[in-house]
């Protein structure tokens, strides 16, 4: 540990930890923002998180965090001291969210390498007013002051973890020699490595981490630790030990002295009300910590005492590592090496000597498959990520953008573990930060009268799902608010000229849902804040296309709209079929594969401008010869010499025609250099078993294609 | 590993830079010969088999795959608009790296490695014609004893490209 506190990688944990305490945060406070008021376990964690972002900060020199930290640890510290009954809920989740805002902002600076240079000044004042004001208020109203109130705290708020019979009490002293460079940082590090074992502990100094003085103190005087652990006196010893540490002393106490000792080092800086009560000998364990200062680390009480700080804690520490998403891409592109290394063995044209037979070969062969299906599985699972955070962000923006817009909407949420390809994640937040705003903005009605009126609940409703069905990843943003109107969505296109001069009975429901993904169409008369300017879900189509995914939109009138993406898991390695076109070999995504099948010339019917289309069983499909349309060389010609494919993208199909079908196998997509600018209907390439280049046919833009020539 | 190779070959070439001023690789496309900058180039390989590419411009041939890596390849006797030629068992392909962009330069045959200081380069004499029409990529010619190289500049000549499919993709577009 001592180690880790020494060098750059302290600050990466600075902001891993921060960045993973500030979500934490977020959590708690968006769960509760309806809620009346924050419940005692909340409090306890939000001040906990401010404190240790309060602490660390200022290990880290970061004065602005620190401060503003600070203030709001202090609001928390009397909250839960003085438990104030008229706490203004929603003016609290603000300064809450602001200060959290503040840090990210100061945090993202800090990964950019630039300085924290956010000016708190305004915020430490809102926060000083704020708790002023509950100061002020309770005065007013002659409601106890804090410290007589702590008298009746309940227990639930901090109760000692005295439950456990294996638990065992240590005083532990360290003398530092006397040379040593930031003994305060020493101790801190012997205080982090027990937080792993500690059920509780206290140790003085206090302010080891923001007071560069303590480190004199602690030369001098040595550095005292009260410990309650299940671990054994070796264990402990060994876990502050350290090469600067000149003599440590660890006396094993019974549990009498140690609730002595918390006496004893609770009233260094106890006010005289906690130190009277804690003669109480009855209730000395519960409240002799109480007045606990800012600087000790307190197990929470839920989850001591059970035993469950080991298993709970522990290993979430030690078997997750953040790992530079570079390497795992290197990682990615090398195992996508080994798949076509692996095809280019098994494959090898010095192997298809007519009846030869390596029953041996074959059979290294088939584990060596097996293997690199394997590791292309444990990469995929790799670069998972939950959705999670992406669902907290959205649930974030309803809460802003709701309260802007004065609407009252709950957020329920599906499936937030469902996992998606991190490359995608990314791709996907914007688009689906879109749609959320659209859905608070334009799909829950302005007023509750048009809810009640509609048998609706007057509280808004936005559903935020996802699950993973058949290789592709779904995620919808449903709300219950007026629904799409399918005879407005007309006027307007044909208003702004998208459709021409087609009557609203030539378009399907969905045809016409999807106008709104036109670009420049918005029905919102009066363009606001979050959307309306009519750029938006165009864009947001676009960039899930880019990704290979779509936008499904569904709508009832009056009852909602829900919009949902389809997305692909991952984008690296897909499955495809390898077929020949002349001396050409294509690549079709197996999934939009519907079926092969070999044709007479009759069943084509040949449009007057040439447009070719194929007649099976009773359905007809438009037809391309990508031999003319890509002037490929040596194709055959013959419908009945080769296969037909019919190929379905969004439930439009069309057909293809090829000479031979090569085979089934996973493809390691990549690009098409950048040289090359985009190729209509290709979307990337691949190197096949024998070292040649196939390309991915995109399907999409085919049917689109041909789709719009009609 | 192919790109272990790679970055080994842009290591050398940078430290190389300075000796290879002056330096330039030249081959013969119809009766000409050309020149390129050495530090531009990364190999020279046998032609190879290509990956036709549908719908882009006559002179890019395709794509080849080299060692895992995927290369577009032109050639430049299509792209200075000569006819073309059948490739032979002497046609090359030339790996240029231009602004970390890689692209192979099929060419019908590699002549030599020459020295040619910067007194011997003069630049192209002025066509008089429009500019558009002028040759971008060579910048300069070299009077060598018994020849005249045309120096190419790499960089135009990709830049050039893609200015060229901007203005078409702009039209298509349109259209």
């Amino acid at each position: 540990m001592a180690e880790e506190l020494n060098n750059d990688g302290m600050l990466d944990m600075f902001l891993y930890e921060s960045g993973q305490l500030l979500e934490k945060l977020e959590g708690i406070i968006l769960e509760k923002q309806d809620a009346d008021c924050f419940d005692e376990s909340d409090i306890n964690e939000i001040f906990r998180i401010m404190h240790t972002i309060k602490g660390s900060s200022g290990i880290m020199m970061f004065e602005n965090i620190t401060k503003v930290t600070h203030r709001l640890e202090d609001v928390f510290f009397y909250l839960r001291e003085s438990q104030p009954d008229n706490v203004p809920h929603l003016e609290l989740v603000d300064k809450v969210l602001d200060v959290s805002d503040f840090v990210n902002g100061e945090m993202e600076k800090i990964k950019a390498g630039e300085k924290t240079d956010g000016d708190e000044g305004p915020l430490l004042k809102e926060l000083d007013d704020f708790l002023a004001k509950l100061k002020g208020e309770i005065k007013d109203q002659g409601i106890p002051l804090p410290k007589q109130k702590k008298n009746d705290e309940p227990s639930q708020f901090y109760i000692a973890p005295v439950a456990s019979e294996n638990s065992r009490f240590f005083q532990i002293v360290i003398h530092y020699r006397n040379d040593t460079m930031m003994s305060n940082l020493r101790a801190y590090a012997a205080t982090f490595a027990l937080k792993e074992v500690a059920e509780d502990m206290l140790y003085t100094p206090e302010d080891i981490m923001t007071n560069e003085s303590s480190a004199d103190v602690i030369l001098a005087e040595g550095f005292y630790i009260i410990l309650q652990t299940k671990s054994s006196a070796e264990e402990v010893h060994e876990l502050v030990d350290s090469t600067e540490a000149e003599n440590i002393e660890i006396t094993e106490l019974s549990a009498e002295e140690y609730g002595q000792k918390l006496v004893e080092h609770g009233r260094v800086d106890a006010p005289p009300a906690a130190s009277a009560k804690a003669s109480e000998p009855a209730k000395e364990e519960k409240k002799a910590p109480a007045p606990v200062v800012p600087g000790d680390y307190v197990v929470k009480s839920k989850e001591t005492g059970k035993g469950k700080t080991l298993a709970k804690n522990q290993p979430k520490k030690q078997s997750i590592i953040s790992v530079n998403v570079e390497k795992m891409d290197a990682l990615m592109d090398l195992i996508g090496e080994i798949v076509i290394a692996e095809a280019v063995v098994l494959q090898n044209p010095d192997l298809k000597v007519p009846g030869l037979e390596l029953p041996n070969f074959q059979k290294a062969g088939a584990q060596l498959s097996k293997i690199t299906t394997e590791l292309q599985e444990i990469i995929m699972s790799l670069r998972m990520m939950p959705l999670t955070n992406a669902f907290q962000k959205m649930k974030r923006i309803v809460f802003d953008v709701s309260r802007k817009l004065g609407k009252d909407i709950e957020v329920q949420v599906v499936g937030e573990n469902t996992e998606v390809d991190k490359n995608i994640i990314e791709h996907i937040t914007d688009p689906l930060m879109h749609l959320v705003r659209n859905s608070v903005d334009h799909g829950i009605e302005e007023n509750v009268e048009e809810r009640t009126s509609r048998g609706k609940p007057a509280k808004g409703r936005i559903t935020l799902e996802a699950k993973n069905e058949g290789g592709k990843v779904y995620i919808s943003v449903k709300d219950d608010g007026k629904g799409l109107s399918k005879e407005k969505l007309y006027e307007k296109a044909y208003s702004v000229g998208l459709i021409g001069e087609r009557p609203i009975t030539d378009f399907t429901d969905k045809e016409i849902y999807s106008f709104i993904t036109l670009p420049g169409f918005s029905t919102k008369e009066q363009v606001t804040e979050y959307s309306g300017r009519g750029v938006g879900m165009d864009v947001v189509v676009k960039n899930i296309q880019s990704i290979g995914g779509r936008l499904d939109i569904e709508s009832t009138e009056g009852a909602g709209s829900e919009m949902t993406l389809v997305i692909p898991l991952t984008l690296a390695i897909i499955n495809g079929i390898v077929v020949q076109i002349g001396s050409s070999s294509f690549v079709l995504e197996t999934a939009s594969v519907k079926t092969f099948m070999r044709i007479t010339s009759d069943s084509i019917i040949t449009e007057p401008d040439g447009e070719e289309y194929i007649v099976l069983r009773d359905e007809c499909y438009p037809f391309v010869r990508l031999n003319e349309k890509y002037n490929l060389k040596g194709a055959g010609t013959n419908v009945e010499d080769g296969i037909i494919v019919v190929l379905e993208h969004e439930s439009r199909q069309i057909c293809i025609l090829i000479d031979k079908l090569v085979q089934e196998q996973e493809i390691v997509v990549k690009p098409i250099p950048s040289y090359i600018k985009r190729v209509k209907g290709v979307s990337g390439c691949t190197q096949l078993g024998d070292g040649s280049i196939a390309l991915i046919l995109d399907i999409a833009s085919l049917v689109d294609n041909k789709e719009r020539r009609i | 590993m192919a790109e272990e190779i790679m970055e080994a070959a842009g290591l050398e070439e940078e430290a190389a830079d300075e000796s290879q001023k002056g330096q330039f690789m030249t081959f013969q496309t119809g009766k000409e010969f050309f020149g390129i900058g050495i530090s531009y180039i990364n190999e020279i390989i046998m032609m190879q088999p290509i990956t036709l590419v549908p719908e882009v411009e006559d002179y890019i041939k395709g794509l080849i795959n080299l060692r895992g890596k995927i290369i577009p390849v032109i050639d430049v006797r299509v792209r200075f608009k000569m006819p073309p030629a059948e490739y032979t068992d002497r046609t090359c392909i030339i790996i240029i790296n231009v602004k970390s962009m890689v692209i192979g330069l099929i060419v019908e045959q590699i002549a030599e490695v020459v020295n040619i200081s910067d007194d011997d380069i003069v630049p192209l004499p002025s066509l008089k014609r429009k500019e558009k029409e002028q040759n971008k990529y060579v910048y300069g010619l070299a009077r060598l004893e018994d020849s005249v190289k045309m120096l190419l500049d790499p960089e135009k000549l990709i830049k050039q490209e893609d200015l060229v499919k901007i203005e078409e993709n702009q039209e298509e577009e349109q259209e």
